[in-house]
């Protein structure tokens, strides 16, 4: 059964709108204009699209139907993830195993954004989940003042630090990696260089995350679309592969911003390493972990980067903040990461901008940035979820 | 206005005690483990074989941080202000901060004690000190 859904379906068009800073657009603007981009890319018509899994639904972004109405979609399958960013991979899987059981022929996986309209969702007083009865999911606990997504990953780092000696120079080298990535592509709203300097003088968010080591806040959409492998080949597009994957881990072991064994939360702290069952999307794929020439990752604060490194054994544990040093998640290192500039220095549009850099990447057509000879790519994030696609 | 607590009927025991200045945790009388935050069941055994037992009010900084910006103009004025999570000696952690300490002088491992600050008539949060200075 691991093998179900080998090469089963793959992404055939991606599209999206501009990414920037207080965008006039609407979401509802923005969404359609990185659908019709993704239409055109494929090869199809809008009446192709009978399903649709929306990302970052209510109460930041769009819902389904009114997605649907607004478009004029006539739609025999939906699904919707709330709020958090945390589920590119449930969209995608949810989308890959709806087409595959033949529930929906075309699924648009479908994400728009106007976070600099919404931004007191995040962590203010307009944070409905932060204060209901069972609160937020990174830790918040708002009578204290620790309200944003930020400080999960802040309280994360700073035992990380402590347990492992890590420290803030190192973890700098993730966002002047992406910060580099980012001026080689032509969507990224960050322009200007990042260094060691710059990144040690900037203001001090929450402790120890620095201004560049937490997510842009920007605006856009981001659309793909997935079919089974035999329509997609019959496009316009060389399909890229859905060949692997695993789904999110959860549990009393678990903080959504912490490797296991840490000691955040309820987690019990000890040693750990993935164990088969951490790894099933290589299986899947039937592949190596070393075969990857690239990995890309929901990187909202640059600490996710080198607890996923860990999470999938690309490195001991305690061992990614020194792991990254020295250009090796850089384009021409050793394992590529984010190489749009992700979420810290392309755009925040929910991690998409990272799926569709696989893409272009799967398909050769990412210019300066291509990795060259990618075949295989992953998506993975520290919570433990993964897509593996291919060429 | 700053949040308060969310007191759920999972939580109010934990609350009530807090008005009465107690600390007190859910315990499983079938394995004995105390879990935190209040649920409905045991998370290990998954019976509702819940009774509420006093602790210590003793634990340990298992991690912090300090916060910088204002997500939340309440806390404006609190600026820099810590948040920390405490390891208390019963095993459970909670999340609370800290007074009377220095932010440049939180450390993990730190041995903190429990503070009982009545908000309002009606609702007290716990808050931890230095295990070894005075109350504050």
């Amino acid at each position: 059964m691991t093998l179900a859904m080998r090469d089963r379906t793959a992404i055939a068009g991606i599209g999206q709108s501009e990414y920037g800073r207080f965008l006039p657009a609407s979401q509802l603007k923005l969404g359609a204009t990185a659908l019709k981009a993704a239409l055109d890319d494929a090869g199809l018509e809008r009446e192709d699209i009978d399903g649709i899994a929306i990302h970052l639904g209510w109460p930041l972004g769009v819902d389904y139907d009114r997605v649907a109405e607004t478009y004029g979609l006539d739609l025999r399958w939906v699904s919707q993830t709330w709020l958090h960013g945390r589920f590119v991979t449930s969209a995608i899987q949810q989308a890959a195993m709806a087409v595959a059981c033949g529930l929906a022929n075309v699924v648009a996986c479908f994400t728009a954004i106007s976070f600099t309209r919404e931004r007191q969702i995040l962590g203010g007083p307009g944070d409905a989940e932060g204060t209901r009865e069972e609160g937020g999911t990174h830790g918040e606990s708002p009578p204290y003042g620790l309200t944003a997504p930020a400080g999960g990953a802040a309280i994360a780092m700073q035992r990380y630090m402590v347990q492992y000696g890590a420290t803030s120079e190192q973890l700098a080298a993730v966002p002047i990696a992406f910060r580099k990535h980012a001026l080689k592509s032509p969507h990224a709203v960050m322009k200007q260089p990042l260094t060691l300097a710059g990144h040690q003088a900037a203001r001090m968010v929450v402790d120890p995350l620095r201004l560049y080591d937490c997510s842009l806040i920007t605006d856009g959409a981001a659309v793909a679309l997935i079919t089974s492998a035999a329509r997609a080949r019959d496009l316009k597009q060389p399909p890229v592969y859905i060949c692997g994957m695993q789904g999110m881990r959860s549990g009393r072991e678990e903080f959504i911003f912490a490797p296991r064994g840490l000691g955040i939360n309820q987690q019990r702290p000890g040693r750990w390493k993935p164990e088969e069952r951490d790894l099933l999307a290589y299986r899947m794929a039937g592949i190596e972990r070393k075969d990857i020439a690239g990995l890309y990752t929901y990187d909202a604060f640059s600490p996710l980067v080198l607890f996923v490194l860990e999470r999938f054994g690309f490195c001991g544990q305690g061992e990614a903040a020194s792991w990254v040093q020295n250009g090796r998640i850089e384009l021409g290192g050793e394992l590529p990461m984010n190489t749009s500039g992700g979420l810290l220095s392309e755009a925040h549009v929910g991690g998409w901008n990272s799926i569709l850099e696989i893409v272009r990447q799967l398909r050769g057509t990412a210019g300066e940035r291509q990795i060259s000879g990618a075949r295989h790519l992953q998506w993975a994030t520290a919570w433990g979820d993964s897509v593996v696609f291919r060429s | 206005m700053k949040p308060l607590p969310r007191i759920t009927p999972d939580s109010k025991p934990f609350w009530e005690g807090l008005r009465a200045r107690k600390l007190v945790l859910p315990y499983c009388t079938d394995c004995g483990k105390p879990h935190l935050p209040p649920g409905p069941v045991c998370p290990w055994c998954f019976t509702d074989h819940i009774e509420w037992r006093p602790a210590s009010g003793r634990g340990r900084i298992s991690t912090w941080t300090v916060v910088h910006k204002a997500w939340f103009p309440a806390f404006a004025a609190d600026i820099p202000y810590n948040v920390v999570q405490v390891e208390l000696d019963e095993g459970p952690r909670l999340t609370a901060n800290v007074v009377g300490l220095p932010n440049e002088r939180l450390a993990i491992g730190l041995p903190v004690v429990i503070e009982f600050d009545e908000l309002t008539a009606d609702l007290t949060l716990p808050r931890f000190r230095p295990a070894a200075s005075p109350a504050s």
